[in-house]
């Protein structure tokens, strides 16, 4: 397990520094698989039935297999775009990552000392904050879907080390949502490159007051 | 014939998910497409007062997944009845957006299916957040909601339109990630005090409430309020509203406004009641008044300086929504049936104003409010009815709205916040001025610009005077309904805690 989160912080970092889609999109994977594994773990610490295996399998079809491989489609076609890529902005998401890291560790510190999933509430907490940050401060469609999905990541984590596991329903349910939100991004995303030339959001400031 | 509760439901939930697949698969000439779809909105509306007939509000009705109270019941009727006025405008909008002048469905007109398909799932979704007895199963509902209406907003996928989409996805969609957060709280709270057993069960947890941790309900009940004030667009969350209510299709707006963000206050409230008795009342009332306060406070200066007619209606609507929560965070039972009651109003009246507004906006091929004169001697009946409802809008008699906000604001000095009841008083002051201002400017003056012709027809005319009539009728005669006097007195007791 603590394999694990070393492996998830690092996946995170790669993540703030990384400015080609591609890779992006594999470091998006390479993070659920990551989360997959922690489900398993996680599940199979629990007990043998049904639920211990079903997070970490949708977890694995979903967030691994689908939803990297409907925006990697995407970024395929994505060519000759107008690059507006600035260095400034990578260096401050990385920087807002390490504060996170820091102020995760710390508020767990804070709430429950000496807890036995301390390691992971802070990788979550530091994916949660990362994720956002992304959405913020990087201005390129993809890169905010990755950051999106990041923040999902981090609180499905979360949830999962606090709760066991939510009931079969809602888990379905919950996954069911993510999906088609990335659906209905990337169908946009698609859009976007039609409309605008470019997959670049801050093109989009119309609609003021 | 004669259904039971259960077989009702089944009803309601079926048919408009059949119907949008038919609409899909798009095979049906424009026409059976047209007729289907109204003959669906009004079965299911028939459904809902049969439901409404052998319902009683003090036995709430309780299935493996499906749980239907008096609160709920109230919302279905909000949405049932938008659900029908949305199919029997339907068609005039679509052939006005098909046929006429700057129309866009023209060159696609296979795009028809598509968008009953969208708006009837849109709607089959927002009465499953009204019938799920499970927090998390709202939670996924809501989530779902989010993502239908997004392909509705972003229908034309103009180049404004798309960004009022990304903006609207992504900024609710991290506002209900936070909910969900706040929702997994609940269950972990759940599960250290009553163990895995009917898990986040909303019957379940409201009668064992008491029980939950108080901090921990507190953490949980600032995730719950951020996430799902996002959806209903409370002040500081608000950035998505405007765009997204002025760039979708009118009776997308109509929708969105009327019963969406009422179906994310249905499912903040139902939170609210579970963490409400370990909390206590103080803090969720300071928090709903602050924000319901700010929500009307930012809404008030948008829409003085606004020139889109939609987005005008959109900040009145979060001045509306604000209006709400605020005496929702009274925790009086004249305040909290008057919210109700204006859940109802609201959505009623800005339904028939957006679809208002969009005709507008075909008639002069302009959104802008600024550019439009005379309409009173250029479109006489789309004037009049305008007119009709910006006055049910204000709250002015004879109309609804009147009653619901008259009794929300006694409420303000019937409780202990008579100087919050005079600064809202002031807010609606100038959000009347506001409106009334642009508004008298397009109805009255001289005609500058010529005009696609009178779009208002005999049957939208019939449409929105009776949802006009309807809500008057509602509020007013609220006392002699005994049955939905009864509804309602029983709704406003779940609202304020006690399960029914």
């Amino acid at each position: 397990m603590d394999y694990l989160v070393v492996f998830l912080v690092l996946v995170v970092f790669l993540q703030t520094r990384v400015t080609d889609l591609k890779r992006a999109v594999i470091c998006l994977a390479s993070q659920s698989v990551i989360i997959a594994i922690a489900c398993f773990v996680l599940g199979f610490s629990h007990g043998n039935d049904i639920h211990a295996v079903m997070p970490g399998v949708l977890t694995l079809i979903v967030k691994v297999i689908f939803i990297p491989g409907a925006i990697y489609r995407l970024v395929k076609k994505l060519k000759n775009e107008r690059e507006i890529v600035s260095a400034s902005n990578v260096n401050y998401s990385t920087m807002a990552a390490a504060l996170f890291l820091v102020m995760g560790y710390a508020l767990v510190e804070r709430l429950m000392p000496g807890a036995v999933g301390r390691d992971i509430v802070a990788s979550s907490i530091l994916m949660i904050m990362t994720g956002l940050s992304l959405m913020v401060l990087r201005k390129r469609a993809i890169i905010q879907i990755c950051g999106l999905i990041t923040l999902e990541n981090g609180i499905y984590l979360l949830g999962l080390l606090m709760t066991e596991g939510l009931p079969l329903v809602v888990e379905l349910g919950v996954f069911l949502d993510v999906l088609i939100a990335v659906v209905v991004l990337v169908i946009l995303t698609s859009r976007m490159r039609l409309s605008f030339m470019t997959t670049d959001t801050s093109v989009m400031k119309k609609l003021k007051g | 014939m004669n259904f039971d509760i259960r077989e009702l439901i089944y009803i309601i939930l079926a048919l408009p998910l059949i119907f949008s697949a038919v609409a899909a698969v798009n095979f049906l000439g424009r026409n059976v497409l047209h007729w289907l779809n109204r003959l669906v909105a009004t079965g299911v509306g028939a459904a809902i007062v049969m439901l409404l007939m052998t319902f009683d509000s003090d036995i709430p009705f309780a299935g493996q997944y499906i749980y239907l109270d008096a609160l709920s019941m109230w919302m279905l009727i909000i949405i049932g009845s938008l659900y029908f006025a949305f199919a029997w405008t339907s068609k005039a909008y679509l052939d006005r957006d098909t046929n006429k002048r700057y129309g866009y469905l023209r060159r696609f007109g296979y795009l028809e299916g598509r968008f009953y398909a969208l708006s009837h799932i849109f709607v089959w979704i927002m009465l499953l957040v009204v019938l799920v007895n499970n927090l998390g199963l709202m939670w996924v509902t809501i989530e779902a909601t989010t993502l239908v209406s997004a392909l509705l907003v972003a229908f034309k996928f103009t180049r404004t339109s798309l960004e009022a989409t990304w903006k609207y996805v992504m900024v609710c969609t991290v506002g209900i990630c936070l909910a969900l957060l706040g929702t997994i709280i609940v269950y972990y709270m759940q599960l250290y005090t009553f163990g895995s057993e009917n898990a986040l069960n909303w019957l379940y947890l409201a009668e064992h409430s008491k029980a939950l941790d108080p901090a921990m309900a507190k953490f949980a009940l600032c995730f719950l309020f951020v996430g799902y004030g996002t959806k209903i667009g409370l002040a500081p969350m608000h950035a998505w509203l405007p765009d997204a209510y002025s760039e979708a299709p009118a009776l997308t707006s109509g929708l969105l406004s009327g019963s969406l963000c009422s179906c994310a206050v249905y499912v903040l409230i139902r939170n609210i009641i579970i963490l409400m008795p370990s909390i206590g009342i103080d803090f969720i009332s300071g928090l709903c008044l602050f924000f319901g306060l700010f929500t009307i406070l930012v809404a008030v200066p948008f829409v003085v300086v606004q020139r889109d007619i939609k987005r005008m209606l959109a900040y009145s609507s979060m001045e509306n929504f604000g209006l709400m929560m605020a005496a929702f965070g009274l925790f009086v039972p004249v305040a909290a049936q008057a919210m109700l009651l204006n859940l109802f109003n609201h959505a009623l009246v800005k339904f028939s104003l957006f679809y208002m507004a969009g005709t507008v906006i075909g008639e002069y091929g302009t959104k802008n409010m600024m550019r439009i004169h005379g309409m009173m001697v250029q479109v006489p009946r789309t004037a009049t009815f305008l007119l009709l409802g910006i006055v049910a809008l204000l709250g002015m008699p004879p109309f609804g709205i009147f009653f619901s906000k008259f009794f929300m604001l006694y409420g303000f000095f019937s409780s202990d916040h008579p100087w919050l009841g005079v600064v809202t008083m002031i807010l609606l002051a100038g959000m009347l001025i506001g409106i009334l201002y642009h508004v008298m400017r397009m109805l009255g003056g001289k005609p500058k610009r010529r005009v696609a012709g009178e779009f208002f027809g005999v049957l939208d005319s019939v449409v929105i005077a009776g949802l006009l009539v309807f809500g008057f009728i509602v509020s007013a005669g609220l006392g002699e309904i005994t049955m939905l006097n009864h509804l309602l007195t029983n709704a406003t007791k779940i609202v304020l805690g006690g399960v029914a």
